[in-house]
Protein backbone atom coordinates (compact mmCIF):
# COMPACT_ATOMS: atom_id res chain seq x y z
CA UNK A 1 0.00 0.00 0.00
CA UNK A 2 1.19 3.46 -0.91
CA UNK A 3 2.01 6.02 1.75
CA UNK A 4 -0.42 8.93 1.92
CA UNK A 5 2.37 11.31 0.90
CA UNK A 6 3.04 9.63 -2.42
CA UNK A 7 -0.66 9.03 -2.93
CA UNK A 8 -1.34 12.73 -2.66
CA UNK A 9 1.42 13.61 -5.09
CA UNK A 10 0.23 10.91 -7.45
CA UNK A 11 -3.28 12.36 -7.25
CA UNK A 12 -2.04 15.82 -8.17
CA UNK A 13 0.03 14.48 -11.04
CA UNK A 14 -2.88 12.53 -12.48
CA UNK A 15 -5.10 15.57 -11.94
CA UNK A 16 -2.86 17.80 -14.03
CA UNK A 17 -2.55 15.14 -16.70
CA UNK A 18 -6.36 14.77 -16.84
CA UNK A 19 -6.93 18.50 -17.19
CA UNK A 20 -4.38 18.93 -19.98
CA UNK A 21 -6.47 17.90 -23.02
CA UNK A 22 -9.24 20.38 -22.18
CA UNK A 23 -6.64 23.06 -21.51
CA UNK A 24 -4.92 22.38 -24.84
CA UNK A 25 -8.16 22.43 -26.83
CA UNK A 26 -9.52 25.60 -25.25
CA UNK A 27 -6.15 27.40 -25.43
CA UNK A 28 -5.56 26.51 -29.06
CA UNK A 29 -8.96 27.54 -30.36
CA UNK A 30 -10.16 30.18 -27.90
CA UNK A 31 -7.26 31.39 -25.74
CA UNK A 32 -4.68 32.03 -28.45
CA UNK A 33 -7.20 33.59 -30.87
CA UNK A 34 -8.44 36.06 -28.25
CA UNK A 35 -4.84 37.15 -27.61
CA UNK A 36 -4.27 37.39 -31.35
CA UNK A 37 -7.44 39.46 -31.68
CA UNK A 38 -5.99 41.84 -29.12
CA UNK A 39 -2.75 42.09 -31.07
CA UNK A 40 -4.29 42.42 -34.52
CA UNK A 41 -6.68 45.11 -33.29
CA UNK A 42 -3.61 47.39 -33.28
CA UNK A 43 -2.75 46.58 -36.88
CA UNK A 44 -3.92 46.99 -40.40
CA UNK A 45 -4.50 43.41 -41.39
CA UNK A 46 -5.81 41.79 -44.56
CA UNK A 47 -5.49 38.25 -43.23
CA UNK A 48 -1.98 37.76 -44.63
CA UNK A 49 0.20 40.69 -43.68
CA UNK A 50 -0.34 42.85 -40.62
CA UNK A 51 1.15 46.32 -40.26
CA UNK A 52 1.36 47.77 -36.75
CA UNK A 53 -0.68 50.97 -36.61
CA UNK A 54 -1.09 51.36 -32.86
CA UNK A 55 -4.33 52.90 -31.74
CA UNK A 56 -5.21 54.30 -35.14
CA UNK A 57 -7.75 51.54 -35.92
CA UNK A 58 -9.54 52.43 -32.71
CA UNK A 59 -9.48 56.18 -33.23
CA UNK A 60 -10.48 55.77 -36.85
CA UNK A 61 -13.47 53.65 -35.85
CA UNK A 62 -14.52 56.10 -33.13
CA UNK A 63 -14.92 58.70 -35.87
CA UNK A 64 -16.87 56.38 -38.09
CA UNK A 65 -20.61 57.23 -37.97
CA UNK A 66 -21.51 53.69 -39.05
CA UNK A 67 -19.81 52.33 -35.93
CA UNK A 68 -22.02 54.55 -33.76
CA UNK A 69 -25.05 53.53 -35.76
CA UNK A 70 -24.17 49.90 -35.04
CA UNK A 71 -23.76 50.57 -31.31
CA UNK A 72 -27.10 52.38 -31.35
CA UNK A 73 -28.67 49.21 -32.75
CA UNK A 74 -27.18 47.26 -29.87
CA UNK A 75 -28.58 49.88 -27.50
CA UNK A 76 -32.03 49.61 -29.04
CA UNK A 77 -31.93 45.81 -28.72
CA UNK A 78 -30.89 46.29 -25.10
CA UNK A 79 -34.13 48.19 -24.50
CA UNK A 80 -35.98 45.06 -25.58
CA UNK A 81 -34.34 43.02 -22.82
CA UNK A 82 -36.76 43.96 -20.00
CA UNK A 83 -39.63 42.95 -22.28
CA UNK A 84 -37.88 39.69 -23.08
CA UNK A 85 -37.69 39.02 -19.31
CA UNK A 86 -40.96 40.42 -17.92
CA UNK A 87 -43.20 38.70 -20.40
CA UNK A 88 -41.85 35.20 -19.58
CA UNK A 89 -41.96 36.06 -15.88
CA UNK A 90 -45.69 36.65 -16.22
CA UNK A 91 -46.07 33.41 -18.14
CA UNK A 92 -44.16 31.52 -15.46
CA UNK A 93 -46.44 32.98 -12.79
CA UNK A 94 -49.51 31.78 -14.61
CA UNK A 95 -48.01 28.37 -15.36
CA UNK A 96 -47.01 28.05 -11.72
CA UNK A 97 -50.73 28.00 -10.86
CA UNK A 98 -50.54 24.48 -12.34
CA UNK A 99 -53.54 24.87 -14.60
CA UNK A 100 -54.63 21.86 -16.59
CA UNK A 101 -51.96 20.92 -19.10
CA UNK A 102 -49.26 23.23 -17.73
CA UNK A 103 -46.54 20.72 -18.54
CA UNK A 104 -47.67 20.59 -22.16
CA UNK A 105 -47.66 24.38 -22.31
CA UNK A 106 -44.15 24.43 -20.89
CA UNK A 107 -43.02 21.99 -23.59
CA UNK A 108 -44.61 24.09 -26.34
CA UNK A 109 -43.18 27.38 -25.08
CA UNK A 110 -39.68 25.94 -24.95
CA UNK A 111 -39.93 24.32 -28.38
CA UNK A 112 -38.44 27.24 -30.39
CA UNK A 113 -35.26 26.90 -28.32
CA UNK A 114 -34.52 23.70 -30.22
CA UNK A 115 -34.94 25.37 -33.61
CA UNK A 116 -32.07 27.11 -35.37
CA UNK A 117 -32.04 30.87 -35.89
CA UNK A 118 -31.83 30.19 -39.61
CA UNK A 119 -35.23 28.52 -39.55
CA UNK A 120 -36.72 31.09 -37.16
CA UNK A 121 -35.38 33.87 -39.36
CA UNK A 122 -36.88 32.38 -42.47
CA UNK A 123 -40.34 32.13 -40.94
CA UNK A 124 -40.03 35.60 -39.38
CA UNK A 125 -39.14 36.97 -42.81
CA UNK A 126 -42.51 35.76 -44.17
CA UNK A 127 -44.30 36.88 -41.04
CA UNK A 128 -43.19 40.50 -41.34
CA UNK A 129 -43.24 40.72 -45.16
CA UNK A 130 -45.46 43.16 -47.07
CA UNK A 131 -47.91 40.36 -47.93
CA UNK A 132 -46.98 38.39 -44.81
CA UNK A 133 -48.94 37.03 -41.89
CA UNK A 134 -48.79 40.12 -39.67
CA UNK A 135 -50.08 42.48 -42.33
CA UNK A 136 -52.68 39.86 -43.17
CA UNK A 137 -53.82 39.95 -39.55
CA UNK A 138 -53.98 43.75 -39.62
CA UNK A 139 -56.20 43.64 -42.70
CA UNK A 140 -58.32 40.92 -41.15
CA UNK A 141 -59.07 43.12 -38.16
CA UNK A 142 -59.89 46.07 -40.41
CA UNK A 143 -56.63 47.79 -39.59
CA UNK A 144 -55.18 47.82 -43.08
CA UNK A 145 -54.13 51.45 -42.63
CA UNK A 146 -51.27 50.33 -40.34
CA UNK A 147 -50.11 47.78 -42.91
CA UNK A 148 -46.41 48.42 -43.45
CA UNK A 149 -43.52 46.72 -45.10
CA UNK A 150 -41.57 46.27 -41.87
CA UNK A 151 -38.38 45.02 -43.44
CA UNK A 152 -37.99 47.87 -45.92
CA UNK A 153 -37.44 50.60 -43.32
CA UNK A 154 -34.52 50.72 -40.89
CA UNK A 155 -36.67 51.09 -37.79
CA UNK A 156 -39.25 48.60 -38.97
CA UNK A 157 -36.59 45.98 -39.67
CA UNK A 158 -34.93 46.46 -36.30
CA UNK A 159 -38.34 46.22 -34.66
CA UNK A 160 -39.01 42.97 -36.53
CA UNK A 161 -35.65 41.54 -35.43
CA UNK A 162 -36.28 42.60 -31.81
CA UNK A 163 -39.77 41.09 -31.73
CA UNK A 164 -38.45 37.82 -33.17
CA UNK A 165 -35.69 37.85 -30.56
CA UNK A 166 -38.15 38.47 -27.70
CA UNK A 167 -40.40 35.72 -29.00
CA UNK A 168 -37.53 33.26 -29.13
CA UNK A 169 -36.44 34.05 -25.56
CA UNK A 170 -39.86 33.17 -24.13
CA UNK A 171 -39.01 29.49 -23.66
CA UNK A 172 -35.65 29.89 -21.95
CA UNK A 173 -36.73 32.68 -19.61
CA UNK A 174 -40.00 30.98 -18.71
CA UNK A 175 -38.06 27.86 -17.70
CA UNK A 176 -35.65 29.94 -15.62
CA UNK A 177 -38.47 31.69 -13.75
CA UNK A 178 -40.44 28.46 -13.32
CA UNK A 179 -37.36 26.90 -11.74
CA UNK A 180 -37.10 29.93 -9.49
CA UNK A 181 -40.72 29.77 -8.46
CA UNK A 182 -40.35 26.12 -7.53
CA UNK A 183 -37.84 27.24 -4.88
CA UNK A 184 -40.18 29.83 -3.32
CA UNK A 185 -41.01 29.36 0.31
CA UNK A 186 -44.82 29.51 0.40
CA UNK A 187 -44.97 29.73 4.20
CA UNK A 188 -43.61 33.29 3.92
CA UNK A 189 -46.56 34.24 1.69
CA UNK A 190 -49.03 32.77 4.12
CA UNK A 191 -47.46 34.58 7.06
CA UNK A 192 -47.58 37.87 5.14
CA UNK A 193 -51.17 37.27 4.10
CA UNK A 194 -52.06 36.63 7.72
CA UNK A 195 -50.53 40.00 8.54
CA UNK A 196 -52.85 41.55 5.96
CA UNK A 197 -50.39 42.19 3.13
CA UNK A 198 -51.88 42.72 -0.32
CA UNK A 199 -51.00 40.47 -3.27
CA UNK A 200 -48.94 43.20 -4.85
CA UNK A 201 -47.08 43.79 -1.60
CA UNK A 202 -46.38 40.07 -1.25
CA UNK A 203 -45.05 39.94 -4.80
CA UNK A 204 -42.82 42.97 -4.38
CA UNK A 205 -41.45 42.36 -0.89
CA UNK A 206 -41.39 38.58 -0.66
CA UNK A 207 -41.48 36.94 -4.08
CA UNK A 208 -39.17 39.27 -6.02
CA UNK A 209 -36.30 39.19 -3.50
CA UNK A 210 -36.42 35.40 -3.48
CA UNK A 211 -36.27 35.38 -7.26
CA UNK A 212 -33.31 37.77 -7.49
CA UNK A 213 -30.76 35.14 -8.44
CA UNK A 214 -33.00 33.87 -11.22
CA UNK A 215 -33.71 37.36 -12.52
CA UNK A 216 -29.98 38.00 -12.73
CA UNK A 217 -29.34 34.72 -14.48
CA UNK A 218 -32.11 35.44 -16.95
CA UNK A 219 -30.67 38.89 -17.56
CA UNK A 220 -27.22 37.48 -18.35
CA UNK A 221 -28.61 34.83 -20.70
CA UNK A 222 -30.82 37.39 -22.44
CA UNK A 223 -28.00 39.92 -22.92
CA UNK A 224 -25.64 37.23 -24.21
CA UNK A 225 -28.30 36.14 -26.71
CA UNK A 226 -29.12 39.67 -27.82
CA UNK A 227 -25.51 40.65 -28.41
CA UNK A 228 -23.82 37.45 -29.53
CA UNK A 229 -26.41 34.96 -30.76
CA UNK A 230 -28.40 36.86 -33.34
CA UNK A 231 -25.92 36.60 -36.21
CA UNK A 232 -27.84 33.90 -38.06
CA UNK A 233 -31.17 35.59 -37.50
CA UNK A 234 -29.89 38.87 -38.96
CA UNK A 235 -28.06 37.04 -41.75
CA UNK A 236 -31.26 35.35 -42.90
CA UNK A 237 -33.82 38.05 -42.08
CA UNK A 238 -32.23 41.31 -43.17
CA UNK A 239 -28.57 40.81 -44.03
CA UNK A 240 -27.92 43.70 -41.63
CA UNK A 241 -30.02 46.11 -43.67
CA UNK A 242 -31.70 48.08 -44.94
CA UNK A 243 -28.60 50.26 -44.87
CA UNK A 244 -27.07 49.48 -41.49
CA UNK A 245 -30.50 49.39 -39.87
CA UNK A 246 -30.13 45.96 -38.29
CA UNK A 247 -26.34 45.64 -38.19
CA UNK A 248 -25.40 44.91 -34.60
CA UNK A 249 -21.82 44.74 -33.39
CA UNK A 250 -21.53 40.97 -33.88
CA UNK A 251 -22.81 41.28 -37.46
CA UNK A 252 -20.55 44.24 -38.13
CA UNK A 253 -17.54 42.11 -37.14
CA UNK A 254 -18.47 39.52 -39.74
CA UNK A 255 -19.11 42.20 -42.38
CA UNK A 256 -15.83 44.03 -41.74
CA UNK A 257 -13.74 40.92 -42.01
CA UNK A 258 -15.51 38.70 -44.50
CA UNK A 259 -17.29 41.16 -46.76
CA UNK A 260 -14.77 44.00 -46.75
CA UNK A 261 -11.59 42.02 -46.03
CA UNK A 262 -10.63 44.42 -43.25
CA UNK A 263 -9.50 41.85 -40.70
CA UNK A 264 -7.79 44.39 -38.44
CA UNK A 265 -11.00 46.34 -37.89
CA UNK A 266 -12.91 43.08 -37.45
CA UNK A 267 -10.46 41.96 -34.77
CA UNK A 268 -10.75 45.33 -33.04
CA UNK A 269 -14.55 45.19 -33.04
CA UNK A 270 -14.27 41.68 -31.60
CA UNK A 271 -12.15 43.04 -28.77
CA UNK A 272 -14.75 45.74 -28.08
CA UNK A 273 -17.52 43.13 -28.01
CA UNK A 274 -15.45 40.99 -25.67
CA UNK A 275 -14.99 43.88 -23.23
CA UNK A 276 -18.66 44.80 -23.44
CA UNK A 277 -19.67 41.27 -22.47
CA UNK A 278 -16.96 41.01 -19.81
CA UNK A 279 -18.03 44.28 -18.19
CA UNK A 280 -21.67 43.21 -18.20
CA UNK A 281 -20.75 39.81 -16.78
CA UNK A 282 -18.36 41.03 -14.11
CA UNK A 283 -20.62 43.95 -13.18
CA UNK A 284 -23.48 41.54 -12.75
CA UNK A 285 -21.36 39.29 -10.53
CA UNK A 286 -20.27 42.25 -8.44
CA UNK A 287 -23.87 43.35 -7.87
CA UNK A 288 -24.82 39.81 -6.92
CA UNK A 289 -21.96 39.55 -4.42
CA UNK A 290 -22.57 42.92 -2.80
CA UNK A 291 -26.26 42.15 -2.25
CA UNK A 292 -25.53 38.80 -0.72
CA UNK A 293 -23.29 40.21 1.96
CA UNK B 1 -61.27 30.27 -8.56
CA UNK B 2 -62.63 28.06 -11.31
CA UNK B 3 -63.20 31.00 -13.62
CA UNK B 4 -59.65 32.17 -12.98
CA UNK B 5 -58.28 28.78 -14.03
CA UNK B 6 -60.25 28.92 -17.25
CA UNK B 7 -58.93 32.42 -18.00
CA UNK B 8 -55.36 31.27 -17.43
CA UNK B 9 -55.90 28.20 -19.56
CA UNK B 10 -57.25 30.28 -22.42
CA UNK B 11 -54.38 32.78 -22.20
CA UNK B 12 -51.85 29.94 -22.24
CA UNK B 13 -53.60 28.32 -25.20
CA UNK B 14 -53.49 31.54 -27.17
CA UNK B 15 -49.83 31.89 -26.34
CA UNK B 16 -49.20 28.29 -27.36
CA UNK B 17 -50.61 29.14 -30.79
CA UNK B 18 -48.19 32.08 -31.05
CA UNK B 19 -45.24 29.89 -30.07
CA UNK B 20 -46.17 27.04 -32.35
CA UNK B 21 -47.08 29.28 -35.29
CA UNK B 22 -43.76 28.83 -37.16
CA UNK B 23 -44.26 25.09 -37.20
CA UNK B 24 -47.80 25.42 -38.51
CA UNK B 25 -46.57 27.87 -41.14
CA UNK B 26 -43.70 25.60 -42.18
CA UNK B 27 -45.85 22.49 -42.42
CA UNK B 28 -48.66 24.25 -44.24
CA UNK B 29 -46.40 26.12 -46.68
CA UNK B 30 -44.08 23.23 -47.47
CA UNK B 31 -47.01 21.20 -48.80
CA UNK B 32 -47.87 23.86 -51.36
CA UNK B 33 -46.47 24.53 -54.78
CA UNK B 34 -45.28 28.08 -55.43
CA UNK B 35 -48.56 28.91 -57.20
CA UNK B 36 -50.55 27.53 -54.29
CA UNK B 37 -48.46 29.62 -51.89
CA UNK B 38 -49.17 32.73 -53.93
CA UNK B 39 -52.92 32.23 -53.78
CA UNK B 40 -54.08 29.13 -55.62
CA UNK B 41 -55.91 26.61 -53.45
CA UNK B 42 -54.88 23.11 -52.46
CA UNK B 43 -51.74 21.32 -51.37
CA UNK B 44 -49.13 19.29 -53.20
CA UNK B 45 -45.82 17.51 -52.75
CA UNK B 46 -44.05 19.45 -55.48
CA UNK B 47 -42.01 21.65 -53.14
CA UNK B 48 -40.70 18.64 -51.25
CA UNK B 49 -39.64 17.11 -54.56
CA UNK B 50 -37.94 20.35 -55.59
CA UNK B 51 -36.11 20.55 -52.27
CA UNK B 52 -34.17 17.40 -53.04
CA UNK B 53 -32.91 18.84 -56.34
CA UNK B 54 -32.18 22.30 -54.87
CA UNK B 55 -30.12 20.92 -52.00
CA UNK B 56 -28.20 17.66 -51.45
CA UNK B 57 -30.36 16.96 -48.42
CA UNK B 58 -29.11 13.47 -47.61
CA UNK B 59 -25.48 14.48 -47.87
CA UNK B 60 -26.01 17.57 -45.72
CA UNK B 61 -27.86 15.64 -43.04
CA UNK B 62 -24.94 13.22 -42.99
CA UNK B 63 -22.47 16.11 -42.77
CA UNK B 64 -24.35 17.61 -39.82
CA UNK B 65 -24.33 14.24 -38.11
CA UNK B 66 -20.59 13.74 -38.66
CA UNK B 67 -19.73 17.22 -37.37
CA UNK B 68 -21.97 16.76 -34.33
CA UNK B 69 -20.54 13.33 -33.48
CA UNK B 70 -16.95 14.52 -33.94
CA UNK B 71 -17.30 17.66 -31.87
CA UNK B 72 -19.39 16.07 -29.11
CA UNK B 73 -16.99 13.12 -28.77
CA UNK B 74 -14.10 15.51 -28.34
CA UNK B 75 -16.03 17.61 -25.83
CA UNK B 76 -16.98 14.53 -23.81
CA UNK B 77 -13.46 13.13 -23.66
CA UNK B 78 -11.79 16.34 -22.53
CA UNK B 79 -14.59 17.65 -20.30
CA UNK B 80 -15.18 14.46 -18.31
CA UNK B 81 -11.43 14.11 -17.71
CA UNK B 82 -11.04 17.75 -16.75
CA UNK B 83 -14.19 17.72 -14.65
CA UNK B 84 -12.92 14.71 -12.71
CA UNK B 85 -9.52 16.34 -12.23
CA UNK B 86 -10.99 19.63 -11.05
CA UNK B 87 -13.38 18.02 -8.58
CA UNK B 88 -11.51 14.99 -7.25
CA UNK B 89 -7.81 15.38 -8.10
CA UNK B 90 -7.31 18.89 -6.90
CA UNK B 91 -3.99 20.68 -6.76
CA UNK B 92 -2.97 24.34 -6.62
CA UNK B 93 -3.26 24.32 -10.38
CA UNK B 94 -7.00 23.40 -10.28
CA UNK B 95 -8.35 26.69 -8.97
CA UNK B 96 -6.48 28.65 -11.62
CA UNK B 97 -7.65 26.28 -14.32
CA UNK B 98 -11.24 26.53 -13.13
CA UNK B 99 -11.12 30.33 -13.32
CA UNK B 100 -9.71 30.03 -16.84
CA UNK B 101 -12.57 27.74 -17.86
CA UNK B 102 -15.22 30.07 -16.46
CA UNK B 103 -13.45 32.99 -18.13
CA UNK B 104 -13.46 31.16 -21.46
CA UNK B 105 -17.25 30.87 -21.18
CA UNK B 106 -17.38 34.66 -21.40
CA UNK B 107 -15.55 34.87 -24.73
CA UNK B 108 -18.03 35.61 -27.52
CA UNK B 109 -17.55 33.56 -30.67
CA UNK B 110 -17.37 36.72 -32.77
CA UNK B 111 -14.38 37.96 -30.80
CA UNK B 112 -12.17 35.02 -31.71
CA UNK B 113 -13.61 34.03 -35.03
CA UNK B 114 -11.31 36.10 -37.26
CA UNK B 115 -7.96 34.96 -35.83
CA UNK B 116 -9.34 31.42 -35.42
CA UNK B 117 -10.38 31.43 -39.07
CA UNK B 118 -6.96 32.62 -40.26
CA UNK B 119 -5.20 30.05 -38.03
CA UNK B 120 -7.42 27.25 -39.30
CA UNK B 121 -6.76 28.26 -42.88
CA UNK B 122 -2.99 28.21 -42.26
CA UNK B 123 -3.30 24.76 -40.69
CA UNK B 124 -5.37 23.54 -43.66
CA UNK B 125 -8.33 22.77 -41.45
CA UNK B 126 -10.90 24.41 -43.68
CA UNK B 127 -11.12 21.82 -46.43
CA UNK B 128 -12.89 19.05 -44.53
CA UNK B 129 -14.83 18.77 -41.31
CA UNK B 130 -11.95 19.32 -38.89
CA UNK B 131 -11.96 23.11 -38.67
CA UNK B 132 -15.62 23.18 -37.66
CA UNK B 133 -15.25 20.17 -35.35
CA UNK B 134 -12.37 21.77 -33.43
CA UNK B 135 -14.08 25.14 -33.10
CA UNK B 136 -17.36 23.63 -31.95
CA UNK B 137 -15.48 21.42 -29.50
CA UNK B 138 -13.48 24.35 -28.11
CA UNK B 139 -16.64 26.45 -27.76
CA UNK B 140 -18.53 23.66 -26.01
CA UNK B 141 -15.76 22.48 -23.70
CA UNK B 142 -15.81 25.29 -21.09
CA UNK B 143 -19.46 24.87 -20.17
CA UNK B 144 -19.27 21.06 -20.41
CA UNK B 145 -16.26 21.08 -18.07
CA UNK B 146 -18.10 23.37 -15.68
CA UNK B 147 -21.08 21.02 -15.70
CA UNK B 148 -18.99 17.86 -15.22
CA UNK B 149 -16.99 19.47 -12.43
CA UNK B 150 -20.07 20.41 -10.45
CA UNK B 151 -21.58 16.99 -11.07
CA UNK B 152 -18.49 15.04 -9.99
CA UNK B 153 -18.23 17.24 -6.90
CA UNK B 154 -21.43 15.58 -5.76
CA UNK B 155 -19.77 12.14 -5.71
CA UNK B 156 -18.58 11.27 -2.19
CA UNK B 157 -14.80 11.39 -1.70
CA UNK B 158 -15.05 8.22 0.42
CA UNK B 159 -16.12 6.30 -2.66
CA UNK B 160 -12.95 7.28 -4.51
CA UNK B 161 -10.73 6.68 -1.47
CA UNK B 162 -12.24 3.25 -0.90
CA UNK B 163 -11.59 2.30 -4.52
CA UNK B 164 -7.98 3.50 -4.26
CA UNK B 165 -7.55 1.44 -1.08
CA UNK B 166 -8.86 -1.55 -2.99
CA UNK B 167 -5.93 -1.12 -5.34
CA UNK B 168 -7.49 0.73 -8.28
CA UNK B 169 -5.44 3.54 -9.77
CA UNK B 170 -6.98 6.93 -10.58
CA UNK B 171 -7.39 6.12 -14.24
CA UNK B 172 -9.43 3.04 -13.33
CA UNK B 173 -11.45 4.97 -10.76
CA UNK B 174 -12.29 7.44 -13.53
CA UNK B 175 -13.36 4.88 -16.13
CA UNK B 176 -14.95 2.32 -13.79
CA UNK B 177 -16.62 4.56 -11.22
CA UNK B 178 -16.82 8.24 -12.13
CA UNK B 179 -17.86 7.83 -15.76
CA UNK B 180 -20.72 5.38 -15.15
CA UNK B 181 -22.00 7.54 -12.31
CA UNK B 182 -21.65 10.64 -14.47
CA UNK B 183 -24.00 9.44 -17.18
CA UNK B 184 -26.84 11.88 -16.34
CA UNK B 185 -24.49 14.85 -16.71
CA UNK B 186 -22.96 13.33 -19.84
CA UNK B 187 -26.42 13.02 -21.41
CA UNK B 188 -27.10 16.67 -20.58
CA UNK B 189 -23.87 17.71 -22.30
CA UNK B 190 -24.72 15.63 -25.38
CA UNK B 191 -28.22 17.05 -25.68
CA UNK B 192 -27.18 20.68 -25.16
CA UNK B 193 -24.29 20.44 -27.59
CA UNK B 194 -26.21 18.51 -30.21
CA UNK B 195 -28.89 21.18 -30.43
CA UNK B 196 -26.34 23.99 -30.40
CA UNK B 197 -24.08 22.53 -33.08
CA UNK B 198 -26.87 21.21 -35.27
CA UNK B 199 -28.52 24.65 -35.30
CA UNK B 200 -25.38 26.74 -35.82
CA UNK B 201 -24.73 28.75 -38.94
CA UNK B 202 -21.71 31.01 -38.44
CA UNK B 203 -19.00 28.44 -37.66
CA UNK B 204 -20.19 26.09 -40.38
CA UNK B 205 -20.39 28.95 -42.86
CA UNK B 206 -16.76 29.97 -42.31
CA UNK B 207 -14.95 26.82 -41.27
CA UNK B 208 -16.38 24.47 -43.88
CA UNK B 209 -15.25 25.81 -47.24
CA UNK B 210 -16.07 22.85 -49.44
CA UNK B 211 -19.83 22.88 -50.25
CA UNK B 212 -19.81 19.06 -50.23
CA UNK B 213 -19.08 19.13 -46.51
CA UNK B 214 -21.72 21.71 -45.60
CA UNK B 215 -24.08 20.99 -42.75
CA UNK B 216 -27.82 21.21 -43.34
CA UNK B 217 -28.19 24.49 -41.44
CA UNK B 218 -25.46 26.11 -43.53
CA UNK B 219 -26.92 24.65 -46.70
CA UNK B 220 -30.25 26.16 -45.80
CA UNK B 221 -28.73 29.53 -44.92
CA UNK B 222 -26.91 29.62 -48.25
CA UNK B 223 -30.06 28.64 -50.11
CA UNK B 224 -32.05 31.41 -48.44
CA UNK B 225 -29.33 34.03 -48.96
CA UNK B 226 -29.48 33.28 -52.69
CA UNK B 227 -33.08 34.55 -52.70
CA UNK B 228 -33.86 32.54 -55.82
CA UNK B 229 -35.43 29.53 -54.16
CA UNK B 230 -39.19 29.57 -53.73
CA UNK B 231 -40.55 30.00 -50.23
CA UNK B 232 -42.36 26.63 -50.01
CA UNK B 233 -39.10 24.85 -50.91
CA UNK B 234 -37.25 26.81 -48.21
CA UNK B 235 -39.96 25.91 -45.71
CA UNK B 236 -39.67 22.23 -46.59
CA UNK B 237 -35.93 22.47 -46.02
CA UNK B 238 -36.42 24.38 -42.77
CA UNK B 239 -38.83 21.81 -41.45
CA UNK B 240 -36.57 18.92 -42.38
CA UNK B 241 -33.53 20.54 -40.80
CA UNK B 242 -35.43 21.33 -37.60
CA UNK B 243 -36.80 17.82 -37.05
CA UNK B 244 -33.68 16.13 -35.55
CA UNK B 245 -33.03 18.85 -32.96
CA UNK B 246 -36.71 19.12 -32.07
CA UNK B 247 -36.92 15.33 -31.68
CA UNK B 248 -33.89 15.32 -29.39
CA UNK B 249 -35.48 18.13 -27.39
CA UNK B 250 -38.79 16.33 -26.99
CA UNK B 251 -37.10 13.11 -25.88
CA UNK B 252 -34.51 14.68 -23.56
CA UNK B 253 -36.44 17.71 -22.35
CA UNK B 254 -35.57 17.13 -18.71
CA UNK B 255 -31.82 16.89 -19.34
CA UNK B 256 -31.92 20.08 -21.38
CA UNK B 257 -33.68 21.99 -18.62
CA UNK B 258 -31.21 20.56 -16.09
CA UNK B 259 -28.35 21.81 -18.22
CA UNK B 260 -29.86 25.25 -18.44
CA UNK B 261 -30.48 25.60 -14.74
CA UNK B 262 -27.09 24.09 -13.83
CA UNK B 263 -25.63 27.44 -14.86
CA UNK B 264 -27.36 28.98 -11.87
CA UNK B 265 -25.45 26.75 -9.45
CA UNK B 266 -28.76 25.40 -8.22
Amino acid sequence: MLSSQSLSSQRKRVGIFFALPALALVSAFLGIPIIQAGYFSFTQWDGITAVWTGLSTYSHELHNPIFWRVLENNGLLFIGIPVAMLFPMGIAFLLNEKVRGWKAFRTIFFLPTAVSWVVIGMVALRFFAQEGTLNGLFSGFGLSFIKTDFLSSENGALFAVAVTFIWSMVGTNTIIFLTGMATLDSSLNEAARMDGASNFRIFRSITLPQLRRFIQFSFIITVISAFTALFSLIFVMTGGGPGFGTTTLEFFIFQSAFSRGDFGTGAMLGVILFFMMAILGVGQLAIMRSKEE
Amino acid sequence: MKRRDIAIFLTMSLLAVVMIYPFIFMINTSFKSNQQFLGATGHSLSSWKKLFTAMPVGRQLLNSTIVCIGAISLILVVSTMAGFALSKLRSRFSALFFIGIVGAMLIPLQSIIIPAYINASKLNLLSGYWGAIFIYAALGTPFATFLMTSYFRGLPDELIEAAICDGLNYRKVFTKIALPLGIPAIVTVIVLQFIQIWDDLLVGLLFIQDPNYRTITVGLGALSAGRTTSIPVLMAGSLLSAIPAVAVYLIFQRQLVNGLTAGMGK
